[in-house]
């Protein structure tokens, strides 16, 4: 190669460089960010609030007594989160599974899905004591 | 000089350039990955943070009831709450910028006491109710108004009772109304005899929760070209269940003032006023959703409507974080809370400046 066209391979090279390292950040641009996802600790914690939140009245008790899981479903897809699904067992003092149908607002998705269990006594004559399980995940 | 060099020169300085953008672009991208760590602990302080803010009452205890007092230290919760994350309807109020009593951020800001924490906080109904005029129909002596009216939460209908009130000229009547579907069309007839401004208010409860409770209003013009937004004849600032009614235009002469709520309505009766505002104590309802207040009122000839809401909600109030180019990590915390027995969503959202 002739002395005088070195420079233009460098400009060439250069050139290369460039689009070498820009296309790394139009790679990297599309990582995805942690501090958009809700994490699982986060999940589990607003979990176990709508829970207490909903048996302040004693309406969680109310509706486990009375058989009512709709309104449970309904209530607790209200108060949770958009984008977050839901399972829900309720158990009662021997662990014994109460609700035969499932209570859920759609299926897991995700694979990271997380728990709160959550206890509750009935508010009537009768004393009865419910052990919640409520599975959470975010919708992917 | 030859040529070469200049050529090498210039892809030199082509080099440098790309190698420094690549430096100050990696450190941007990579910075959220690089402080996991860092910004693990930052979460959980911030957490506290957000629980602090919901759960402390602030000093002085009552600073949402005194109007003329910004707080020493902040805090939202209710002085004597009974249960977690019940807020004071008044300290809520105060955040809404549209009150005349409200305090600003920077005060809140320096009533925190953490310098390097900036903070937004969001107060609104769990679920929307979306009101709409879809047709007018004009006949000889009356003119029936045709509206959809939509109970649902993020596009997803939720099924409600509905109470809702109608207002005009020397007319006020209610309706109830159960909306299994969220969705329902319902008439309003008027008469061709009034004129002037019209109301409807809609409050909307769960059908499963009865803590669950939304509102919606639509004002609309009846036998009259004009219409106006709301505040343009009194500004309404209810606080410590009095309500003023402060008038923009003086040449107004007020009416009626109610207060509704889903199970209740009730007159207010004035208690104080002179030529440029009139006060009307707000009784305590017990049912558990926000009291809606409607004052009507005639300017000139023409009758008006003005209406708040207490708690004065839904509110936004504190730093803009949604700007991307903040120099911050943000983050936000979702709760349920309580006010006057009735269940919000409150969004608490936290940041500061990078470590």
């Amino acid at each position: 190669m002739k002395n005088a066209d070195r420079g233009q391979i460098r400009i060439i090279e250069a050139f290369l460089a460039v689009l070498v390292i820009f296309s790394a950040f139009a790679v990297s641009a599309n990582l995805p960010t942690p501090r958009a996802t809700i994490k699982r600790e986060r999940l589990a914690s607003i979990g176990l609030h709508v829970l207490m939140k909903l048996d302040e009245d004693g309406s969680l008790s109310k509706h486990i007594t009375n058989q009512n899981f709709t309104a449970l479903r309904e209530s607790l897809g209200l108060v949770l989160p958009a984008g977050v699904c839901f399972n829900l067992t309720v158990y009662d003092e021997q662990m014994r599974q109460i609700n035969a149908d499932v209570i859920s607002n759609g299926g897991f998705s995700s694979q990271d899905v997380v728990f709160a269990e959550y206890v509750c006594a009935s508010q009537n004559a009768t004393f009865h004591c419910y052990v919640i399980r409520l599975f959470l995940a975010v919708t992917t | 000089m030859p040529a070469v060099s200049v050529d090498t020169f210039f892809a030199c300085s082509l080099m440098v350039i790309a190698v420094l953008a690549a430096m100050a672009g990696a450190s941007k991208l990579l910075y959220p990955y690089v402080n996991s760590a860092n910004g693990q602990n930052s979460g959980q302080r911030y957490e506290e943070i957000s629980r602090y803010l919901l759960l402390n009452i602030g000093k002085p205890t009552n600073w949402g009831q005194n109007s003329q007092e910004a707080p020493e230290t902040f805090g939202l919760a209710k002085s004597d709450f009974g249960v977690p994350y019940e807020l004071d309807v008044d300290k809520v109020t105060r955040l809404n910028a549209e009150n005349m009593y409200s305090v600003n951020y920077a005060e809140l800001y320096s009533s925190l006491k953490l310098s390097d924490v900036s903070f937004r906080l969001e107060i609104r109904p769990v679920f929307q109710v979306i009101i709409n005029l879809t047709a007018t129909f004009s006949f000889t002596n009356e003119t029936t108004y045709q509206f959809e009216i939509l109970t649902e939460k993020q596009g997803r209908a939720v099924r409600t009772k509905l109470t809702y009130y109608v207002f005009a000229e020397n007319y006020m009547d209610i309706f109830s109304l159960d909306m299994p579907l969220g969705r329902a069309n319902q008439n309003v007839t008027l008469s061709n005899s009034v004129h002037g401004h019209a109301l409807l208010t809609v409050l909307a409860r769960s059908s499963y929760d009865t803590r669950i409770v939304s509102f919606g209003v639509y004002a609309f013009s009846h036998n009259s070209a004009h219409q106006e937004s709301t505040d343009t004849f009194v500004k309404l600032s209810p606080l410590n269940h009095v309500l003023n009614a402060s008038f923009v235009n003086f040449e107004v002469n007020l009416s009626r003032v109610y207060a509704l709520t889903f199970d209740h309505y009730s007159r207010l009766a004035q208690i104080a006023g002179n030529n440029e505002s009139a006060l009307y104590e707000i009784p305590h309802f017990l049912d558990p959703s926000p009291t809606i207040l409607v004052l009507t009122g005639w300017n000139n000839s023409n009758f008006f409507t003005e209406w708040v809401a207490y708690p004065q909600v839904p509110l936004q109030i504190g730093a803009d974080f949604a700007n991307a180019a903040s120099l911050s990590n943000v983050f936000s915390y979702a709760y349920e809370v309580t006010v006057n027995w009735a269940i919000y969503d409150c969004t608490v959202l936290l940041g500061g400046p990078r470590d």
